[in-house]
């Protein structure tokens, strides 16, 4: 069974994040580029699938990212994915959703999978639209938010998050899937993992490998940013140091009734 | 993009409250863009939640109590999607940022070969041009984003950033036929519905949140619930409570739970690490209650008080129902 598994590469979520008023870009500096915490998860379910699964399972790990950050990827590697592949393509940039949707599925029809897992959510572009773009382009079913998953007779048999609770589904393969973070931590990359993975191939893939019908990059893409911006400052509060109970009970009651919010 | 569809995610007839904030939105949408707003509502208990939809400013709410909606995981809710929006051409559809809704607008995007905004907390509007707010970078930017005029767009909205207003003209019930000639494969063989009645997260007016600060799972019995219900709210949690088993997975807020934005945030026992702050930091008012003053809840709280909550919960507790009463 082949797993592909797809990992965007982000500014570390656990940095705190600065726009520059005058550029209006992030402040790069001092902020470093990780995997996306939510494909670790994804990653972490594919190696398990195949640590159950075995024979002849592998684990491929693709991202669209420029080619500068190939380094990075490594640590999908170190993790324990067999091999990876990297579009970069000066044409991909500016590409919105709709485009890096389109480009993605493109290339993993010609990397081919049995089984793809995607991230839930990216860090820095926070759509969670990609996963369901991808299954539609790639014509195959999908199913989000996988906590349990059980392969048997070539059928997929997940237990999946709802916004109510869950449910058990059943799927034929190839199928799409992205996990929840139940589904269970990612692990380390091991010092031997870490070594391993500098002899492990990254693949490079560029846009006229893709045979693509439309424009991607900024000028292919259906959405138009037209600013961004740090928020409205919240300023620093007040801080009281409550002598007991009574009194921090006391100085909240207040605050929210001048704040008629009781 | 003249006309406005909102797809209305249910179970049963249940919505949650987006679907009307939506409906609200879809009305002044429509009118800027000289179109008209629909609703899409399908699977069991359509009919019935189409009477409550008729009170909201629609023109039109499509209706199918299709049991295969609920019988197999989103393609069939899909195709209907899909039908519906090709048979008023191009459009905004608006989805609420729910993990369904992620599901669904990401699944409309390569169907319509639309644009996407997402997690939008306001619009902007001018000249039939339509730009969506978004948050992004956990509320570290905010931006403008606009959709192209000519395509279909896809736009998901944010619980309780927009106002529902009742009132309007009566929206048309028409029934929408099935798609045909489709065949449907992920068979959903048991789903559980886990939340008990209570306020959903996202649509509390307030939410009183623990942390580890807490010590275990009956503080969130014992003095957080308490406290919400004297308030009218919902209890919610850190990843930290959540991690330890205290209370379950769909209480916690952050970067990888909830995000919510109620007038009120109350943090009892929690330090603020960012990935918590991102999931509540456009909350209207927020108030903390924690031992330490230095705390990083410090920096983007209205109101830290410096305490022990154990001693401080219960007063204010009686204090809200004091006043209510
Ligand atoms: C990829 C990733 C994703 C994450 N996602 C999330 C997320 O979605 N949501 C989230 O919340 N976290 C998330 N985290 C975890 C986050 O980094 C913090 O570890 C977590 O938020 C800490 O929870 P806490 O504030 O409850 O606990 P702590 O940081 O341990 O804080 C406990 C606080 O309670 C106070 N306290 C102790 N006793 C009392 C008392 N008697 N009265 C009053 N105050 C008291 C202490 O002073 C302290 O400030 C994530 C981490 C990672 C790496
Ligand atoms: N450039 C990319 N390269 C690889 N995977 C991606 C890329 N963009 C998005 N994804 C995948 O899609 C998921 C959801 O992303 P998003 O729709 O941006 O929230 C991520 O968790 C990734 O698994």
């Amino acid at each position: 069974m082949k797993i592909v598994v797809t990992v965007k590469l982000v500014p570390d979520p656990n940095a705190e994040k600065r726009i520059d008023n005058g550029t209006k870009r992030l402040v790069r500096t001092g902020v470093e580029t990780v995997l996306n915490p939510y494909d670790e998860y994804a990653l972490e379910a594919a190696l398990q699938i195949k640590e159950k699964a075995g024979g002849d399972t592998t684990v491929t790990v693709f991202s669209m990212a420029p080619e500068s950050l190939k380094e990075t990827l490594r640590k999908a590697l170190a993790m324990g994915a067999d091999d990876a592949v990297l579009l970069s393509d000066a044409g991909l940039e500016g590409s919105d959703v709709w485009a890096s949707s389109y480009a993605i599925s493109h290339a993993l029809k010609k990397i081919g999978f049995d089984l793809l897992i995607v991230g839930g959510l990216s860090d820095d572009g926070s759509t969670g639209a990609t996963p369901g773009a991808l299954a539609e382009y790639l014509q195959t079913p999908l199913i989000t938010n996988a906590r349990k998953a059980e392969i048997a007779d070539g059928k997929l048999k997940i237990e999946r998050e709802t916004d109510t609770g869950y449910q058990d589904v059943i799927a034929p393969l190839p199928c799409v899937l992205t996990t929840a973070l139940t589904f269970g931590e990612p692990r380390y990359a091991s010092l031997k993992g870490i070594m391993g993975a500098k002899k492990k191939t990254i693949a490079p893939m560029s846009v006229a490998d893709l045979g693509l019908d439309h424009a991607v990059g900024q000028s292919g893409s259906k959405t138009q940013l037209l600013s961004f911006a740090p928020p409205p400052v919240r300023g620093k509060g007040q801080v009281i140091e409550a002598a007991d109970g009574a009194a921090g009970a006391k100085a909240i009651f207040d605050f929210l009734k001048e704040r008629k919010l009781v | 993009m003249k006309n406005v569809l909102v797809y209305v995610q249910h179970k049963n007839g249940q919505t949650p409250k987006v679907t009307f904030e939506m409906a609200t939105q879809a009305r002044k949408l429509a009118d800027a863009l000289g179109g008209k707003a629909h609703a899409l509502v399908v699977g069991p208990g359509s009919s019935q939640l189409a009477e409550t939809l008729k009170t909201y400013p629609l023109d039109a709410i499509h209706v199918n109590d299709d049991g295969d909606v609920d019988k197999y995981l989103l393609d069939p809710t899909i195709d209907y999607l899909d039908a519906a929006a090709k048979a008023i051409g191009p459009s905004l559809v608006l989805v609420a940022n729910t993990l369904t809704g992620k599901d669904v607008a990401g699944r409309l995007v390569a169907r319509l070969h639309a644009g996407i905004c997402a997690d939008a907390v306001d619009f902007k509007l001018d000249g039939g041009k339509v730009v969506a707010v978004m948050p992004k970078l956990g509320g570290a930017a905010i931006t403008d984003c606009e959709l192209l005029a000519g395509d279909y767009g896809v736009v998901t909205i944010r619980p309780n950033a927009f106002a529902a207003q009742a009132g309007g003209a009566g929206a048309g019930v028409q029934a929408i036929e099935k798609p045909a000639g489709m065949s449907y494969t992920v068979v959903v063989e048991k789903d559980v519905e886990e939340s008990s009645g209570e306020l959903a997260l996202e649509e509390a007016p307030v939410v009183v949140a623990g942390g580890r600060g807490l010590g275990g799972p009956e503080p969130f019995d014992t003095l957080l619930k308490p406290l919400a219900a004297a308030l009218g709210g919902a209890v919610g949690a850190s990843r930290a409570a959540a991690d330890a088993g205290w209370v379950p997975y769909n209480l916690q807020i952050g970067q990888t739970g909830k995000t919510v934005s109620p007038p009120l945030y109350i943090a009892v026992g929690i330090s603020g690490a960012i990935q918590h702050k991102v999931g509540m930091r456009s909350s209207g008012t927020i108030v903390a209650i924690n031992k330490d003053g230095q705390s990083p809840i410090a920096e983007f709280s209205d109101l830290l008080v410096v305490g022990d909550a154990f001693a401080i919960v219960p007063e204010l507790t009686k204090l809200v129902q004091a006043a209510k009463s």
